[in-house]
Formats: structure tokens, C-alpha cells, sequence
């Protein structure tokens, strides 16, 4: 009897085929495109996409072409923190354009496809019974596809804004077996630190990725009355995180209410308050990140 | 997947596929020796995964629409249909495709497309109507729909608040 490998296809479907086309045209998608920089964390609530929409500002106030995909499927918020939430996709022949914002950052979010605020993400399906089945298909499918089928042209940084889980990373890495680097954020306090070091683990030795290195977000605050600034949190050892992996602590990032109000607004944190210690970390953050890639 | 004829000892090929009922996808193989045939049946969760991957059993003619998955299967898709085209390849049917090649083409999105059979009636109660209208009104319809699934399981002919209480129990709510 003939066993699986003695029979020569799959009876017609040829789906080792249609997956293999999906692929490459997710390759030649990405071959114009310079570096892809997965923003990740594995913590959620840590600022993840605060930092990616002021990173892709920073760059592209540096003169670059910049892109971000919100990979968060379920819980998108870069086009409202980016101020194109309700604008409308157009489809071309090649794919879809993605929206820009004023500083011509190319976004594509499925916040752009829900009908409205309160809408979730919901898949057509005979039953959503036990959906755990299929959901994270759907979901690998909706990124491969933000990916491959967005008109991004020409850029030198993608940004891609990964949700909280330090699964998300293997995923991407799936799609993108060439990631260029990824910037892990943490805030300083040992909770965050505890499911960071997961994120750091999978990142830089079961993946072998660059790990362009660590961004501490809500380093401190600084005291509007007296000027000082002051730690937000008790806890954390950032830079003992840092050494213990290896990478560099690329910045902390001070608290700055205008950092949440111009994310409410969708308008340019780095731009309106870049004079800030907030503003001016997000940009030496930036720079930083420029100089890793032309290191390489 | 791969299917062998035992008795030929010989693959076999795709022949063609049946409209999910109850979600459930059926795809037919036959042997190219002794042409006997078999079907499988893809129970809903199965059949969901194989359009969460975008491909099309029996193979796909025409490249992929862009966001083709997205637009296809997002509830409540706001995006705007893509242009059509007319020069666009008419659908294959397995009538109509020439020999040799798989006649699977296309038939299962069609497939996928296919009306479910016309449901029967059911009639809901004052207060279970009073319930459904305090849901979120873009899970209605779903909601809607799985209790009235749930109903004609159980062969009941209404929707009761007691029925409802029983189907969100069934959905692990």
C-alpha cells in the first residue's frame, strides 16, 4: 500500500501551492521595503503603541518613509492615536492604499474596516461555538494580508505594532522570516518585567531576531510644581534586564499626560511637545534606531 | 490530505464539492481506475479553518482578491467592495472544465456562498424580544441566530426567557 509521500499531490487542490503564492507575494510586498521593526512587549498595557505612533513620527520627521500595521486584530487603536480613524480604504488594482497621516506615515489597522466604535471583530462562521479553533487563522490570515496586500510603495521603516503575548513575535516571525529587529517595551516595575523577560527569551534565543533593544516606558514623572523628577513606580531593574539579555536600554521614556491627550486627539506627541523629556527620549530612541540598522 | 484508493492502490483525485450544510462542507474523490468514490464530510469547525486560510479545495483559478479574506468573512465590513471585472473569468463549474483539469475550481467558495436551506419559524415570547433588544445592537443578528439555532436543536417552536437563559448557558456565556 502507498503511503503518503508515494502519492504525488493532494488530489488537485494543490494547497502547499496556493500557500506557497501567498507567500511570495508577501516577499515581494516586503522587498521594498528597507527594515521591518516589530514593536512588541508580551505585558500589555505598557505603551506599546503610544511608542510605536511617536517612533514612526520621530523617523519620519527625520525624513524617512514610515509604515505601521496595527497587528492587534482585536483590539486596533493606532489609526485613532494616529488621527485617520474613519477614513476610507480604497481599493487599486494591486492591493489597497493604506491611509496616511499628516506626516505621510502609511497606515493600515482593521479599525479601518469595523463599521463603527462599539463594533468588535467578528468572523461570518455557522457557529461561533468553540471559534477558538479557527480564530487565530483568521487572525494570522487578516496580518498576512495587512502585510502583502497593502500598497506600502517604497519605505524605510515598517513599524509593526504586535498585541500583548509572547506568542505574537513566532507568529510574525512566520511571515516575516527577516524581520530586522524588534524593540521590546516594558514599564519599570517587576510584574512587567517578570512577562518581558519571556518576550527577550523567545525574541533573541529561540528566535534568533535582532533585538534592536529595550525601551522603558513610564520611567518617571516629572513634578510639575518643583521641576524634579521623580520615579512612577517602586520597582523594576531595566538595566539589569538589559544586561542580563544582552541588548541595549535604547531610553526611558518620562510619564507625559500630553503623551495620552494628543493619543486621544490623534495628533503628533513628538511634533506638538518634541521639547519635552518625553519628546526629547522619543527621539533619541528614534536615532538610535536609525543607527542600529546603519550599523548593520 | 492526501486519498488512496485501496483496492487500486492508486491516488485520488478531487471531483467536487457540496454547499456546507450545517456548515458542514463536503468534498468528493474518486479513483481514476475504477472510479469509485468517496466523500468527506467537514464538520463546521474544520470547514471554518479551511476558509481561514484563503484557499480553495479543488484549486484557485484567479489570484486572490487583495484583503480577500478580510472582506469576505469580517462581520460588519465597512470596507467598500473592490471594482469589478468584467473580463474576470466566468465561475467553473465541473460541467464545464476541460479534462484533465481539477473541475474543484471556484465551486467551493460558490459553495461557501450557497443559500442555507430556508429556516422555519419561530416565534419569540414579549419578554424574550424585550431581552434580545438590550444586546448590543451589532451582535443581534448573531445572537438572534445562534438562540433560534439553539431552539430548533432542542425542537422548540419558541423563544422563551427561559430558552435564552438555556442557550447562554449552551454557548458557555
Amino acid at each position: 500500500m502507498k503511503n503518503y509521500t508515494d502519492l504525488p499531490a493532494d488530489g488537485g487542490s494543490d494547497i502547499a501551492g496556493q500557500v506557497t503564492k501567498q507567500i511570495s507575494r508577501l516577499q515581494r510586498r516586503m522587498g521594498s521595503i528597507r527594515h521591518t521593526i516589530a514593536v512588541m512587549s508580551g505585558k500589555g498595557g505598557v505603551g506599546k503603541s503610544s511608542i510605536t505612533v511617536s517612533l514612526a513620527a520621530v523617523l519620519a520627521l527625520r525624513g524617512c518613509a514610515v509604515g505601521v500595521v496595527d497587528a492587534d486584530i482585536n483590539g486596533p487603536s493606532i489609526a485613532k492615536m494616529m488621527g485617520v480613524r474613519g477614513a476610507q480604504i480604497d481599493y487599486g488594482t494591486d492591493g489597497v492604499k493604506p491611509v496616511q497621516n499628516p506626516l505621510g506615515v502609511k497606515i493600515i489597522s482593521m479599525d479601518l474596516f469595523l463599521e463603527g466604535d462599539e463594533t468588535p471583530v467578528l468572523w461570518d462562521a455557522y457557529t461561533q461555538k468553540d471559534a477558538f479553533t479557527w480564530r487565530g487563522a483568521m487572525e494570522m490570515t487578516a496580518l498576512r494580508e495587512f502585510l502583502s496586500d497593502t500598497e506600502w510603495g517604497t519605505l524605510d521603516y515598517l513599524l509593526i505594532d504586535l498585541p500583548p503575548g509572547a506568542d505574537r513575535l513566532p507568529n510574525l516571525v512566520d511571515l516575516l522570516p527577516n524581520l530586522g529587529g524588534t524593540v521590546v517595551v516594558t514599564i519599570p516595575s517587576s510584574v512587567s518585567q517578570l512577562v518581558v523577560k519571556k518576550s527577550l527569551t523567545m525574541a533573541k534565543h529561540l528566535l534568533n531576531t535582532p533585538v534592536i533593544g529595550i525601551v522603558e516606558n513610564m520611567a518617571a514623572y516629572v513634578c510639575a510644581e518643583c521641576g524634579k523628577t521623580k520615579a512612577l513606580f517602586p520597582t523594576g531593574h531595566t538595566e539589569e534586564m538589559a544586561r542580563q539579555f544582552d541588548v541595549p536600554l535604547l531610553g526611558k521614556i518620562p510619564f507625559h499626560p500630553q503623551v495620552s491627550i494628543c493619543a486621544d486627539e490623534g495628533t503628533v506627541f513628538v511634533e506638538e511637545f518634541g521639547d519635552t523629556p518625553a519628546g526629547r527620549a522619543f527621539t533619541e530612541i528614534g536615532e538610535s534606531i536609525q543607527t542600529f540598522f546603519e550599523m548593520e | 490530505m492526501k486519498f488512496l484508493c485501496l483496492e487500486c492502490n492508486t491516488a485520488m483525485k478531487f471531483k467536487e464539492s457540496k454547499a456546507p450544510e450545517g456548515g458542514s462542507l463536503t468534498a468528493i474523490f474518486e479513483c481514476a481506475e475504477c472510479f469509485g468514490e468517496i466523500a468527506i464530510y467537514m464538520n463546521p469547525w474544520e470547514t471554518q479553518l479551511l476558509k481561514s486560510l484563503d484557499v480553495q479545495l479543488g484549486g484557485r483559478s484567479e489570484e486572490a482578491q487583495p484583503m480577500q479574506m478580510v472582506r469576505s468573512y469580517l462581520s460588519h465590513n465597512k470596507a467598500s467592495d473592490p471594482p469589478t471585472d468584467d473580463t474576470a473569468q466566468p465561475t467553473a463549474t465541473p460541467s464545464s472544465v476541460e479534462p484533465g483539469k481539477c473541475p474543484f475550481t471556484s465551486v467551493v467558495a460558490e459553495a461557501f456562498e450557497a443559500p442555507k436551506p430556508e429556516p422555519t419559524e419561530l416565534l419569540w415570547s414579549e419578554e424574550a424580544l424585550e431581552r434580545l433588544s438590550r444586546i448590543p445592537s451589532f451582535v443581534q443578528p448573531m445572537a438572534k441566530s445562534g438562540i433560534e439555532e439553539f431552539a430548533r436543536e432542542k425542537g422548540l417552536a419558541e423563544i422563551t426567557g427561559e430558552v435564552m437563559d438555556a442557550a447562554r448557558g449552551n454557548f458557555g456565556m
